[in-house]
């Protein structure tokens, strides 16, 4: 599958649904609109491919990130994440419980309350997300529980090129909290197994469309 | 009128609750983390209405569904999840839940709860 493919396109639109529902969602928690950037499918297929891979993550947040992640499995196997800078986490918690964003803005020490916001927010942004891939392929997914962890870009990068076997199948998103500037991105990695179902899948639809 | 909030989130226990608070009155509101101590709340307490999310350690929010109705098959339960799948979503609604909700909860989703017990109450 490549950029020109009808599959390529299907695929990325499904995913683009599911950003804009998220999008929605988070803009409805936060009180602010989300401008989205671009959607991008990455697909490694080899291991030359895999060094690269820091190559398209040039609109990541650098320094510290909180990552909120979900895994998922059955017919689609993979895990999703959503990515703030962490020096940002606190303007962005005190959106999220209604509080003026300047207050203690500096304040990197993470309460289990703030780290539990940040866990549930993670959970209903990627749900609507990984969810709509669900609805649109028909497939069910089962969900682990919430995680989040503090990583630095570098190691967050480094550990998405770690697992071989798992990172082959990229949706990668950026966008901005507007006014604040809170940047974030949303990270999908698939397995192997996992990806030729999609492949599947989206052929399907394209030779639905096709007649 | 006694509610019980099972979520393993405290942020969302405590937005849930206050935007309940906001559209019903007189309102005793208990807590539990899980869908194990939410099935011992709700034997220890009878709410008159018990909020669920699914996705919880020990036992999930439908395992929970399932106990609770096999204790007590009038109790009136409400889903508030962030699994959008359309099929989580039929299968939890066969269960015999009143209404199944995605998070997030929101004042707009407070109110239509609001209504939904009102009607239930006058009935």
């Amino acid at each position: 599958m490549n950029e020109n493919d009808l599959s390529y396109d299907i695929l990325k639109e499904i995913f683009n649904i599911g950003v804009g529902k998220a999008a929605s969602m988070l803009s409805e928690i936060v009180g602010k609109k989300i401008i989205l950037d671009i959607p991008n499918i990455i697909i490694v297929e080899s291991e030359e491919q895999n060094k690269d891979i820091g190559k398209h993550f040039s609109a990541l947040p650098q320094g510290a990130l909180m990552v909120s992640s979900i895994k998922f499995e059955e017919k689609i196997t993979g895990e999703a994440n959503l990515l703030f800078p962490a020096n940002k986490m606190r303007s962005f918690i005190n959106l999220c419980i209604d509080q003026p964003e300047y207050m203690g803005c500096d304040d990197l020490n993470f309460t289990d309350m703030d780290f539990d916001i940040i866990r549930e927010v993670g959970n209903i942004i990627l749900n609507s997300i990984v969810g709509e891939l669900g609805n649109t392929f028909q497939v069910s997914l089962k969900y682990t529980l919430p995680e989040v962890k503090l990583f630095n870009a570098d190691k967050f990068k480094r550990n998405l090129k770690s697992q071989e076997d798992l990172c082959i199948l990229l949706l990668f998103i950026s966008f901005i909290i507007e006014d604040v500037k809170i940047e974030g991105a949303v990270i999908i990695n698939l397995t192997l197994d996992s990806l030729n179902e999609l492949m599947e899948m989206t052929k399907k639809m394209e030779d639905d469309l096709n007649g | 009128m006694k509610m019980l909030i099972v979520d393993d989130s405290r942020f969302t226990q405590l937005t849930t609750s206050k935007l309940l608070e906001t559209y019903i009155e007189d309102l005793d509101i208990a807590f539990a983390k899980d869908g194990e101590e939410g099935f011992n709340k709700y034997k220890e307490l009878k709410p008159d209405y018990v909020f669920v999310d699914l996705l919880m350690p020990n036992i999930s929010g439908q395992e929970l569904i399932r106990l609770i109705k096999d204790y007590d098959r009038n109790s009136k339960i409400f889903v508030i999840s962030a699994d959008v799948q359309k099929n989580v979503r039929e299968e939890i609604e066969s269960l015999g839940i009143i209404e199944f909700i995605n998070k997030p909860f929101t004042g707009e989703k407070a109110k239509s709860v609001a209504e939904l017990i009102r009607g239930d109450t006058h009935e």
